[in-house]
């Protein structure tokens, strides 16, 4: 019997090995927390490129379906004769340049859906910070182009960006990561939460969202703060379709003191 | 007063998010408890629902031998529910200790399904101690029905424990969209947190798996018992249970991939971006390996089958198609592994000219992967019919009609399957996937409507000689133990891959892991731990099961009965 149960063991040892060694021989691919990207004010085209690579084939997902073929146009292979993406950028609409075309595929991707796919990409800018998008956009122009993405083209450059709003938040982030450092004064947390990408403050950052220059006047503390913990409570008007695209996460990205120093900073621009 | 969500805010700033456990940390320990907890309750799950079907079985066809096989298979139960609520305790501790913002959340969200779990966790055990030790005392009349009562509540208790339990764990795939990670918890409605997008499917497809994984289990013992048997008659009696056990594992698992599609169907509608990292993203390589581990699946059930053919006479009439068979079977299964939505970095990408190989890209689609399986699984259907027909002679009038009706379901089946695989290629994704439903109607048409011309076919069917249970070579019992392993290890790579597209997530985009260990890491590691964790539960399992033989004899009784026909 003794010969049985060492058979036994055998194969059983021998199976568990066998199915152990054929997932170590695949390729290992890891799934990394986002980890923040910085960009300094002097950042060159060749580091964008580098951490554009890096988004593109990591917490971009873009790898996923681009490239494939079947689900999304080539990218960094040639897409029906035309070239990869870097080539074909600047043709695809007519008077626009092939950085602001790159970027509205991102921002808009159901605006410019290539003949014969189907319109199933997310909102990159949802998805990921000013930076990252920024540099994915410099990493494609590099495929067969030319890289005319410049710091400037950044907002807030200057201070380390988020990684992604999908990177951060969660209860369970509170406390931990804290934008800027911990640091509560609002113009720093305002900067390193990405704010000015979408907001205009002080004459600085894009006008995609209200501007929040006068905020103070048309919302009081509580409902500045109450926005911030949960976007969707209440839409300005004239940004119905934009609703949804402000991160719900922002709440649970600062730490209290730091939700608090920003909410009475914009509710005291009158 | 201060806003509720600030206060919120600053409790979680200030408590103790996670904990670490000395030398194999806090991860692995929830890992190999959980994984080795869930092993135990899928199996304490799974052999009652076919100990009650076997009873019946029993009680409506007056055959004493299906009593005693639930009975014996109820006997494993008893050690294995001490195993599994101790494990499920180590769990608990180890969540609340290592984890406890985390479980706190969780508690406060499902607080009142935990203590109904409990409860009914209690209530369980002592129906399956009332059902086991009840067996001789209720054997007779309306005695026995009630007993085989007791053996449907036993399974109603144990399906509810498991859909609480799913409740938690689907929740934190899949929160309910107006969830947010500043809604506080205690807020959150019970049902509607239960109620979310992945909980009705997982619910459906962990009782198919975990019948699978009892029956396999129940295998591996048989064959375990039917090695050590000392004399003819019980080895004929294990070599019986072990081909019964096969026989329930294998044919679950024909549905298996049904359910598994509508749980990755309500993925991706849930969240397109999960259900690309499940199929195309980091995950893109654990379904080649999943496909290795069916076709592994395939192959030894099947071969279990062709040389148990060997002890019916009668079968050698059927054995020269055997390699016909083996053919389609392996050809299945290398179409079915072929990879291809690999995830590929820009360099692998422009050598390949796109992400696909020239020419066996085009077999990793879809189109021919699901063709691929439904020919696997007609093939085994037709493995279980020449088995089943072995050592009959049908003598109705109208058998060689029938046999020929039979022949043309098949053909008919297998048309479909390849008409609607190759002409997915020729469509837009949309329509393709419609195309799997026809094709999956098809085959479970031509199972159903087969089997019941087999069955009108076999009465009073000429019978060309008993079955010689225990007469099989050892190999093929060994083969239930690579089963027994495969659909283990099976079970542990489908759990990581549930948990692991979550990411860094403990509740997908509403608590975030921020631990050491919030990286997922790749199939390399995880199959190290799903190794660990397959070992552990069968080292317990064998310790189990040599318990139960040291607390009471086989239960086998000899039988000349038994040999009349395969299949009963």
């Amino acid at each position: 019997m003794w010969a049985t149960n060492a058979k036994i063991v055998g194969i059983v040892l021998g199976t568990l090995a066998l199915y152990t060694l054929i997932a170590n021989k695949i390729p290992q691919v890891q799934s990394e927390v986002p980890q923040a990207l910085s960009l300094g004010a002097n950042v060159t085209p060749e580091q964008l490129v580098a951490a554009g690579e890096k988004v593109f084939n990591g917490i971009g997902g873009c790898t996923t379906c681009h490239g494939l073929g079947t689900r999304a146009p080539n990218l960094l292979t040639d897409e029906t004769g035309t070239g990869p993406i870097g080539v074909r950028c600047a043709k695809r609409e007519p008077g626009k340049s092939c950085k602001q075309y790159l970027y509205e595929s991102l921002d808009q991707p159901t605006a410019y859906v290539v003949a014969g796919y189907q319109p199933i990409m997310p909102v990159m800018t949802k998805q990921l910070s000013p930076a990252q998008v920024w540099s994915v956009i410099a990493f494609l122009e590099s495929q067969g182009g030319t890289v005319d993405v410049t710091a400037s083209d950044i907002p807030s450059t200057a201070t380390t960006s988020a990684t992604s709003t999908t990177a951060t938040g969660g209860a369970g982030a509170a406390g931990g990561a804290a934008f800027a450092g911990g640091s509560t004064d609002p113009k720093a947390i305002i900067q390193a939460a990405g704010c000015l990408a979408c907001h205009k403050l002080e004459g600085q950052g894009q006008v995609i969202a209200p501007d929040l220059t006068h905020v103070g006047s048309r919302r009081d503390a509580e409902s500045i703060r109450k926005k911030i913990l949960d976007p969707a409570s209440s839409i300005a008007k004239g940004y119905e379709k934009l609703a949804g695209i402000m991160p719900k996460a922002f709440g649970t990205m600062m730490n209290a003191a730091q939700l608090e120093a920003v909410v009475q900073f914009l509710a005291g621009h009158k | 007063m201060a806003d509720p969500l600030l206060l919120l805010q600053a409790a979680a700033d200030t408590s103790r998010a996670y904990g670490e456990f000395p030398v194999i940390g806090a991860r692995q320990f929830i890992w190999i408890t959980a994984e080795v907890h869930l092993m135990f309750a899928a199996f304490v799950l799974g052999v009652p629902m076919f100990a009650v079907v076997t009873e019946a079985i029993g009680i409506f066809g007056k055959d004493e031998r299906y009593d005693r096989l639930s009975k014996e298979f109820t006997r494993l139960l008893l050690v294995a529910y001490s195993a599994t609520a101790i494990w499920g305790a180590m769990l608990v501790f180890g969540l609340s200790t290592l984890y406890p913002r985390f479980w706190a959340y969780l508690t406060a969200i499902f607080a009142p399904s935990m203590w109904v779990y409990a409860a009914l966790f209690f209530i369980e055990s002592f129906t399956l101690y009332l059902y086991y030790y009840g067996w001789d005392r209720w054997k007779k009349g309306r005695a026995k029905l009630w007993h085989w009562t007791l053996g449907i509540l036993l399974n109603v208790w144990g399906t509810i424990v498991m859909f609480i339990a799913n409740s938690w764990l689907t929740y934190m795939m899949s929160p309910p969209r107006d969830i947010t990670p500043t809604t506080d918890p205690t807020t959150i409605k019970l049902w509607h947190a239960i109620a979310n997008a992945t909980w009705m499917p997982i619910n459906v497809h962990r009782v198919i798996a975990n019948v699978v994984f009892g029956g396999a289990i129940v295998g591996a013992y048989a064959s375990y018992r039917f090695l050590a048997a000392r004399t003819e008659e019980e080895r004929a009696h294990y070599d019986w249970m072990g081909y019964v056990g096969n026989f329930i594992a294998m044919s679950a698992l024909i549905v298996l991939p049904f359910a598994g599609y509508w749980l990755g169907r309500e993925i991706y509608q849930y969240d397109q971006s999960m259900g690309i990292t499940m199929m195309g993203g980091f995950m893109s390589w654990l379904w080649v390996i999943q496909a290795f581990l069916i076709a592994v699946l395939f192959l030894t059930g099947n071969y279990y089958l062709w040389i148990g053919m060997g002890r019916i006479p009668g079968a050698e009439r059927f054995q020269p198609y055997t390699k016909y068979l083996l053919i389609v079977l392996v050809l299945g299964a290398i179409v079915w592994g072929t990879p291809h939505t690999m995830i590929a970095d820009s360099k692998e990408l422009a050598a390949m000219g796109g992400s696909h190989h020239p020419f066996l890209g085009a077999l990793g689609v879809m189109s021919a992967k699901n063709t691929a399986v439904n020919l696997m699984i007609l093939t085994t259907f037709l493995s279980f019919l020449l088995y089943r027909r072995a050592n009959v002679r049908p003598v109705v009038p109208w058998a060689r009609a029938g046999t020929l009706i039979q022949a043309g379901m098949f053909a008919v089946a297998a048309g479909v399957v390849l008409f609607y695989g190759i002409r997915g290629y020729f469509v837009e994704a949309i329509v393709r996937i419609g195309y799997s439903v026809y094709q999956v109607l098809a085959v479970l048409a031509c199972i159903l409507f087969v089997t019941v011309i087999d069955v009108l076919m076999a009465r009073g069917a000429q019978s060309l000689g008993a079955i010689r249970w225990g007469k099989m070579p050892p190999r093929s019992q060994y083969a239930l133990f690579i089963l027994a392993v495969t659909f283990t290890w099976l079970m542990g790579l489908m759990g990581f891959a549930r948990s692991g597209i979550r990411q860094y997530w403990h509740v997908w985009q509403v608590m975030q892991d921020t631990s050491a260990y919030a990286a997922t890491p790749a199939l390399g590691y995880a199959s190290k731990m799903i190794s660990l964790c397959v070992l552990i539960f069968l080292s317990l399992v064998a310790f189990v099961f040599w318990l139960g033989g040291l607390a009471e004899k086989s239960t086998f009784v000899a039988t000349e009965r038994g040999a009349q026909h395969v299949g009963h």
